[in-house]
């Protein structure tokens, strides 16, 4: 795997020597020193690592959530953008338009349906120009598809874990964003439950063509990735 | 729209901030009920305190003024003024029948036609027939619904509109009598809804009357008493007047205080007594001359649409003119830039009183205002700890897109829909509280012997109330607004939290 190739134009998502310092009292914890990595269009990538390794901060990093050093010549490029030239707001429009996240314990909103916690996802992206009609009927063509379909009203609490992460995906996919990222989809499920969640995400990338990076401690769940790189001491190794 | 889809589901769903709407609901209900119980106060403190004294006065108190007739002319020929009455605003020992003490109060000399057609006086006579029981009276125990009364009660009702009573055995020829305040000596207990009953039937029973009338020069003559029938009672609401005021028939008033037409000694500007050497002894004599009645205070009623500034200003003029032509009369009336001569509007006779009030209003709004804070803290601290709570739904929110100013949008909406809810529900609260509020005071004074309202001290006997629209929209924007200040710090609290570090939170 090279790293300092320029990113053709079948590249999506291109990170370069990222680096991500925590400051922990006095101590600074570094926890990726030069990360460099690039995802192709239509990819399913899967990210292995230890417990701690940093794998769950480089996905926030390229959603996002969160910002590399400043300083150290780290580089997240979308496209043709590189997020940390991006304003606030623009970065706001990023997470909620271009990528899609899932996550390990599902965070859904407790108060809502399964249904309002995916349509909610478009309503935050669309503000008030929201059209909810369409919104609602997309979401629940998403959760259909999911095997969902009878249980829009019902809140979170009364799903299993495996229906949940359904719901959650279904929120991930609902802008259809240009990169999903799953932060360890399967890692509180059962090895059943879990292979159904890892059907569903092959199902949605045979029938979109989605660009998928999926985190991951579990050889057998990166193996049903297209490519697996592995995140050890802070940098990517083949 | 998000920000409502949640704050919709965060109101049916969370318990915890119906108690900030809870505390918002009774801090504006507090705020609300004080302003409207005080405004009606001050309100039925004006109407009442104008019920006796008409719209303007002219005053010249203690010695009054002559040539009263000819100002009252001029003033009702004036397109202004509806009418005008001449009284005498003095001071008077009353021994009321079987009571020890004599009792010193208000005494007015007034005369019933013109004293009625500038204040309605003869409405607030009590003792007279009513046909059906008064809106209060639920139980319909008005002494003055009986049928035995009915001609009993007619008599007093004539009596108090002549202010006179007939002599026994010669029933055309009649005497000046008394008309005292419902209240004075507590012959009348206050039954609930208003509802007076006597001990004592107070008309048609005698009492001694006590007056020091003065000379030109303010020097007390001989004290005048007079045994004078009661002949009838009124009730204006206002405490003062029905427990301290006594009205009696003008011409009676002006011969005991000395004020009436009379063969008199005549005095220069200096208050010396004028003589001149007797025709037949040559020593001085004292010059009499026929000195003309007087009164203290004229009262003027405004025609419809005429505000009091306005009359007032007209009065002053009628006045001056009044005061010229009458330059070259004997006691001349005194000048209209006399210091002592006062021309008022019923509220600047009662200003410092008003003052008073207002001052105090705003005292208690004041007041309660800082108490309301309680609600701003308890909206803060609340919001405080569900913002920690939702910290994960904050982190999801901008994982999804949600910006900062999105996430403190979505707590200030929250804030304000509880400000709502609270504000709404204090609104009602307050409305229902004010409008039963002498039911509720006599209801507590039953049950617990609590009595809030002391007539004494509060002027009124029942609670005034009075809802305004403007007072009620004002505390209610005030209510919904602490609540959203007090979601302010925790919504910027939301927004400044990093999603990163909310997505981790357990
Ligand atoms: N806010 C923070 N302050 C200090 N250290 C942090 C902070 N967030 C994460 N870390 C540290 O950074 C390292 C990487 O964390 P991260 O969550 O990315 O690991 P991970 O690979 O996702 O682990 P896991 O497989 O357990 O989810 C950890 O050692 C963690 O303790
Ligand atoms: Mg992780």
């Amino acid at each position: 795997m090279t790293t300092a190739a320029p990113p053709s134009a079948q590249t999506i998502v291109s990170v370069s020597n990222l680096h991500k310092t925590y400051r922990l009292g006095r101590v600074d914890v570094p926890v990726l020193r030069g990360v460099s990595l690039d995802v192709r269009r239509g990819e399913w990538l899967a990210i292995r690592g230890a417990s701690g390794s940093g794998k769950s901060t480089l996905l926030h990093l390229i959603g996002g959530l969160d910002r590399p050093d400043r300083g150290a010549g780290s580089t997240i490029r979308f496209r043709d953008s590189v997020l940390s030239d991006l304003r606030a707001g623009d970065l706001d429009q990023y997470r909620a338009t271009n990528v899609g996240f899932v996550f390990q314990f599902y965070h859904l909103l407790p108060e809502l349906t399964v249904l309002q916690n995916v349509t909610i996802a478009s309503m935050v992206r669309d503000g008030l120009g929201h059209k909810s009609s369409a919104a609602t009927d997309k979401a629940k063509a998403l959760l259909t598809t999911f095997g969902l379909g009878e249980r829009l009203r019902h809140r979170p609490a009364e799903l299993s874990g495996g229906e949940r992460q359904r719901v959650a995906i279904a929120r991930a996919l609902i802008n259809d964003p240009d990169v999903l990222l799953a932060d360890e989809p399967t890692g509180n499920l059962d090895r059943a439950t879990g292979d159904k969640i890892l059907d569903a995400l092959a199902k949605v990338r045979a029938e979109r063509g989605q660009t998928m990076i999926m985190v991951t401690h579990d050889a057998e769940v990166a193996s049903r990735a297209d490519r697996v790189v592995n995140l050890t001491d802070g940098r990517i190794v083949g | 729209m998000y920000q409502l889809l949640l704050t919709f589901k965060y109101l049916t769903h969370k318990v915890m901030p119906l108690l900030a709407a809870l505390a918002v609901t009774l801090c504006t209900a507090m705020v609300l009920i004080v302003w409207s119980v005080m405004g009606g106060f001050l309100t039925t403190f004006l109407q009442s305190g104008k019920t006796l004294i008409g719209d303007v006065l002219i005053s010249y108190p203690t010695t009054g003024f002559a040539h009263y007739d000819d100002l009252c002319r001029r003033l009702e020929a004036d397109p202004m003024v509806e009418a005008a009455a001449p009284i005498i605003e003095s001071f008077g020992m009353l021994q009321l029948p079987l009571s020890g003490t004599p009792r010193t109060g208000m005494l007015w000399g007034v005369d019933p036609d013109s004293f009625d057609r500038v204040v309605k006086f003869r409405d607030s006579l009590w003792w007279q027939p009513l046909d059906k029981p008064m809106p209060t009276d639920t139980k319909g125990i008005d002494l003055r619904l009986d049928p035995d009364w009915k001609s009993r009660l007619k008599e007093v009702r004539d009596w108090g509109n002549a202010l006179a009573v007939p002599r026994e055995g010669s029933p055309n020829d009649a005497r000046a009598a008394l008309v005292v305040g419902v209240m004075m000596g507590g012959y009348n207990e206050r039954l609930s809804g208003g509802v007076l009953d006597p001990y004592i039937f107070l008309p048609g029973r005698k009492a001694t009357l006590s007056v020091v009338p003065l000379d030109g020069r303010g020097t007390s003559l001989s004290v005048q008493s007079r045994i004078l029938p009661i002949a009838n009672q009124f009730h204006t609401g206002l405490f003062e007047l029905d427990a301290n005021l006594t009205l009696l028939r003008l011409d009676e008033l002006q011969a005991m205080l000395y004020m009436d037409e009379a063969e008199r000694v005549q005095r220069d500007a200096a208050g010396n007594i004028v003589t001149r050497p007797d025709p037949e002894t040559g020593q001085p004599r004292p010059v009499m001359i026929r000195n003309p009645a007087r009164v203290t205070t004229v009262l003027v009623k405004a025609k419809p649409g005429i505000t009091e500034p306005t009359l007032q200003a007209r009065v002053r003029e009628i006045y001056a003119e009044f005061a010229r032509a009458n330059q070259g009369q004997i006691s001349p009336p005194p000048d209209s830039e006399d210091k002592n001569l006062q021309v008022q509007t019923w509220k600047s006779r009662h200003g410092t009183m008003i003052g008073a009030i207002e001052k105090e209003i705003g005292l208690m709004l004041f007041l309660f205002g800082i108490i309301s804070l309680t609600a701003v803290f308890l909206v803060l601290a609340i919001f405080w700890a569900m913002v920690s709570e939702k910290t994960k739904d904050i982190g999801v929110l901008r994982a999804i897109g949600a910006s900062r100013r999105g996430v403190a949008g979505l707590w200030l909406s929250y804030g304000l829909a509880i400000g709502l809810v609270g504000a709404i529900l204090g609104g009602i609260a307050a409305l229902l509280i004010v409008g039963n509020i002498n039911p509720i005071h006599e209801w507590l004074g039953r049950q617990f012997g609590l009595v809030v309202w002391d007539p004494q001290i509060y002027y009124f006997s029942r609670i005034p109330s009075d809802m305004d629209p403007i007072r009620a929209m004002i505390v209610l924007v005030g209510g919904v607004l602490s609540s959203v200040a007090g979601a302010l710090i925790p919504a910027l609290k939301a927004a400044y939290m990093d999603p990163v570090r909310s997505l981790r939170f357990e």
